[in-house]
């Protein structure tokens, strides 16, 4: 009984570890979005269906599409979908990432789900005027179903978005990635300016401000003390330079001796801290030109589907 | 204790209840506003289906003539549902329950007029055919959208004006409780085919 139940164990084991690699049933919540880690990238294909040459092709359109018009777009080819149902699945998905700019809601999702034979084309708010439902169903009927029908998913999916980006381009009143962008980078820069700019007058601050300091003559009470001679000494084992300044004032030629010590890892340290700082920040810019982020648009449930 | 300090306090008290007041007050005007766009967006998706149902009628009339019992009956069911209109500042829950089985008879004779439709093949062959019914999928899956969203909306502002010591107020300004979508009867039952 107990080999038994350590056989079924390990044949449980087998499944689950097996099962994933051959057919992969996605949710909203477990499709990969290529597009999160590189915004180059709007063609989700994680059971290969489509040819690497297509993908690149789309990816291709869709990137143009973003840059001209601002319509951003999630294109899933699957082999199974929970449930079955494409607008849900597509609902949820936009839902989920809020795909498409906020300002204009130009989200496109478009799912082939070749193991269910559904597909769908969901439009975001702000498209469902370039993109009517019927406009919608007219490219899946001339365009995509004839390709569906043979089994030919990538013209299929090619044909899909020549259609769609016609239709895109057609569309003045759809703003280009480059009217949002400069007005975000233009903010960015102004305000690293002034960071910049107010950290230099802090330093510069505390410069002048341990100057102003060390030139104060305790005998006439005045400003007038300047550095006339000094040496420093290095002990190395302890990381301490010292600073033997002599200080002499201009006004009753007081002299007074200032004693000093630097510590030289501290130093170091903070120019790191420094260091790091900028790198974190020139990071954080240099991050979002590889991943790209959805704008939060949102979906009235327009566009159109079906089955084949 | 002074009499004077006394007053003060009274007066303080007084003052931040106003406060409280002002704010809880702001607080459900905004809410009842966003509950009143979520229902302009509901009629406006319902008007978009009635829109669309004489160019339907119209389609099918050509190549199915002889139906004209359901043809008819999707005219009536909207003429009837296009007057039945609900006040966005009267949303009670038996007006919108009114709304909401009117305009389910005009769903439940759209579905009975596809249905006919598959057994015209040259009908479904249509390109017009196929766009319209399109766009009238498209628009009950916006109405299912606009209801959930309106539900949502409804039921965070209820909730407000029921929670205490909101309440207060909201009776003092007559805020009350809004009806919200149930789930459509008859929505469960799966639909009837007949061979």
């Amino acid at each position: 009984m107990k080999k038994l139940c350590i056989l079924f164990l390990l044949c449980a084991a087998q499944l689950c570890a097996v099962t994933p690699l051959l057919a992969a049933t996605y949710t909203p919540d477990n499709l990969p979005i290529p597009y999160l880690q590189d915004k180059t990238q709007y063609v989700s294909n994680p059971d290969g269906i489509l040819s690497q040459e297509t993908v690149d092709s789309l990816n291709l359109w869709l990137g143009q599409m973003e840059t001209a018009h601002g319509v951003q777009t999630v294109l899933a080819v699957v082999e199974r979908i929970q449930g079955g149902e494409a607008y849900d699945f597509c609902m949820e998905l936009g839902r989920k990432y809020g795909i498409g700019r906020k300002d204009q809601n130009s989200g496109l999702i478009i799912l082939l789900s070749t193991g269910d034979r559904v597909y769908y084309i969901l439009t975001g708010r702000g498209l469902e005027g370039t993109l009517p439902d019927a406009i919608c169903k007219r490219i899946e009927n001339n365009q995509m179903l004839p390709a569906l029908r043979e089994g030919d998913w990538d013209e299929a999916m090619l044909a899909t978005v020549r259609a769609i980006t016609k239709y895109v381009d057609g569309d003045d009143s759809l703003v280009g990635l480059a009217d949002f962008d400069n007005e975000d980078d233009t903010a960015a820069l102004i305000a690293f300016i002034l960071c910049m700019l107010l950290g230099l007058g802090l330093i510069g601050f505390g410069v002048w401000y341990d100057n102003y300091k060390k030139s104060y003559c305790p005998s006439c009470k005045q400003h007038k003390m300047k550095k006339v001679s000094g040496y420093t000494t290095t002990n190395r084992r302890l990381g301490l330079r010292s600073h033997h300044d002599t200080y002499k004032c201009s006004h009753c030629f007081f002299v007074k001796e200032l004693h000093w010590d630097e510590d030289l890892n501290s130093g170091s340290g903070s120019a790191a801290a420094g260091g790091a700082l900028g790198g974190s920040f020139f990071g954080r810019g240099g991050g979002g030109s590889f991943g790209g982020s959805f704008g939060g648009g949102s979906f009235g449930g327009g566009g159109a589907g079906g089955r084949f | 204790m002074k009499k004077s300090s006394i007053y003060l306090i009274i007066a303080a008290v007084v003052v931040l209840c106003g406060f409280y007041g002002c704010n809880t007050y702001n607080g459900l005007v905004s809410q009842d506003e966003n509950v009143s766009r979520a229902w302009a967006d509901v009629e406006a998706q319902y008007q978009r289906r009635a829109d669309l149902i004489p160019n339907l009628v119209n389609t099918v009339k050509g190549y199915a003539a002889h139906e004209s019992e359901t043809l008819q009956a999707v005219v009536e069911a909207r003429t009837k549902a296009t007057q039945v209109t609900v006040d966005p500042t009267n949303l009670t829950p038996e007006k919108l329950a009114e709304y909401q089985a009117a305009q389910g008879e005009v769903s439940q004779a759209l579905g009975r007029l596809l249905a006919i439709t598959e057994n015209y093949p040259d009908l479904k062959a249509n390109q017009q055919f196929s766009e319209l019914q399109a766009q009238l999928e498209g628009t009950e899956n916006r109405i299912a959208e606009s209801r959930r969203l309106f539900n949502e909306a409804a039921q965070k502002y209820n909730v407000s004006v029921r929670s205490f010591p909101a309440n207060l107020f909201a009776n003092m300004f007559g805020f009350s409780t809004k009806g919200n979508f149930k789930a459509e009867a008859g929505a469960e039952k799966a639909p009837e085919v007949q061979f």
